[in-house]
């Protein structure tokens, strides 16, 4: 039976934490005990195998979708936590065709830019920190099917890329965006009131694309912030729509 | 004792320089992503807890005493953000299928595939308070005053807890006959 303060020194050994009148110790355990030796020896294996494990590689697109979500939470009186939450907006009542108001969020994050109706200029107060620029319009795709129907648009302004959603479903719907594979990371959401709002609004970030599940009439702005080492100035980005686990739509819109 | 170099780029992120947290964030990515996948077991869990330690990390930077290292911070917050995913998940989830070295060819992908497959599961065996000092300790090179530093308890602890999650560890492996 090996004694404890032999198991002690034997770990410590392992550890590089002995000194050196506890090495002389442990040498003389050894050189008296058969037993210490192969516990020691055991040990030994068993820290080369942690020792020489296989390291891990991050995701590509891991540093990608962080310095997104740290650009975006630069200014003072912006939480990161409000960049996790559905922003609500305040004006509520606005035609559903006249596009997205996004307000109480980005009133919080800069409330000093930006108009109600002008998305753009909130893009660019929260990427640049500075007057904004007009927005690009680049793409759009209409669907319309299986009790879903609706339209995105993606715009372009400083920096970051805003898929805008407009959708009237039946059913629970899941909407999927392949974020990583066109080199973006995510930046936020922000919910529009269209006065008949949308039931169990939920999303998620998971491997590099974004899911939102909700049903009803609804409209929501997202931000994708282009990551620092992406792709050119051009990018596809995947768009899937389900209702029950079944495919209803699947398109590209290119930024 | 400071380490003047991560002081100046705190210092730098401080002031919203990106080319500053570029630097922190490629000096630990890949450290604290490995300490928080050998600790959760899982890759998109491993990713998603990276992400939230440097988003916490830069968002609290005000909070960073500098008479510490920032390594030290920065890890007490990946393991404390590890552990809260693990509770999170209340079960954990199956390791996953297809961990194997990414710059080895492919048979000995296989055989350390294998092989990391089995040390991850008898970690995953421990209970986090010695995983995470085994995790430290073997993945995260730290000695026993940093790993006592990043959690706060006595180095005694720390030599304790680790003597057993050894002892564990090597029953298990040795009754799967990994060595």
């Amino acid at each position: 039976m090996i004694e404890e303060r032999t198991l002690q020194l034997i770990n410590a050994d392992l550890d590089g934490e002995l000194g050196q009148a506890e090495k002389d110790e442990l040498e003389a355990i050894l050189e008296s005990s058969a037993e210490a030796r192969l516990m020691k020896a055991e040990f030994q294996k068993l820290a080369n195998l942690l020792d020489n494990a296989p390291e891990q590689t991050p995701p590509l697109d891991l540093s990608a979708r962080i310095l997104g979500q740290v650009a975006l939470s630069s200014k003072p009186s912006f939480t990161l936590t409000n960049l996790f939450s559905s922003f609500q907006p305040a004006t509520a009542g606005l035609a559903f065709a006249a596009g997205l108001l996004l307000t109480v969020g980005f009133y919080e994050i800069s409330p000093r830019y930006g108009s109600a109706s002008d998305t753009t200029s909130m893009v660019g107060t929260m990427v640049a920190g500075q007057q904004s620029q007009r927005a690009e319009s680049k793409d759009r795709l209409s669907f319309e099917g299986s009790g879903v129907s609706g339209n995105v648009s993606v715009q372009k302004s400083q920096g970051m890329l805003v898929l805008n959603f407009e959708l009237d479903s039946d059913q629970k719907t899941e909407i999927e965006v392949s974020l990583s594979e066109a080199g973006l990371s995510f930046g936020g959401i922000a919910h529009v009131s269209t006065g008949d709002e949308a039931a169990d609004e939920s999303y998620k970030i998971s491997g590099g694309t974004l899911r939102v599940v909700n049903q009803g009439r609804q409209a929501f702005s997202v931000f994708l912030p282009y990551a620092a080492n992406g792709k050119g100035s051009s990018r596809d980005i995947g768009i899937e729509i389900s209702t029950e686990g079944a495919q209803v739509f699947s398109g590209n819109l290119r930024s | 004792m400071v380490n003047s170099r991560e002081y100046a780029l705190v210092e730098r992120c401080k002031k919203g320089d990106r080319q500053a947290l570029e630097e922190l964030l490629g000096q630990y990515e890949r450290p604290i992503y490995n300490a928080a996948y050998r600790i959760l077991g899982n890759r998109d869990d491993a990713a998603d807890t990276t992400q939230v330690v440097f988003l916490k990390a830069f968002e609290h930077l005000d909070r960073y005493n500098p008479k510490y290292k920032f390594f030290s911070w920065i890890y007490r917050i990946a393991i404390n953000e590890s552990i809260n995913q693990l509770n999170r998940s209340k079960k954990q989830r199956p390791l996953d299928e297809n961990q194997v070295a990414a710059t080895r060819g492919p048979d000995a992908a296989v055989e350390a595939g294998d092989l990391s497959r089995e040390i991850q599961e008898g970690l995953m065996d421990l209970n986090e308070h010695y995983r995470t000092v085994v995790v430290l300790r073997h993945f995260s090179d730290c000695s026993y005053r940093q790993i006592s530093e990043i959690l706060q308890i006595p180095e005694k602890t720390v030599k304790s807890r680790l003597y057993s999650a050894r002892q564990l560890m090597k029953d298990k492996l040795q009754a799967r006959g990994v060595y």
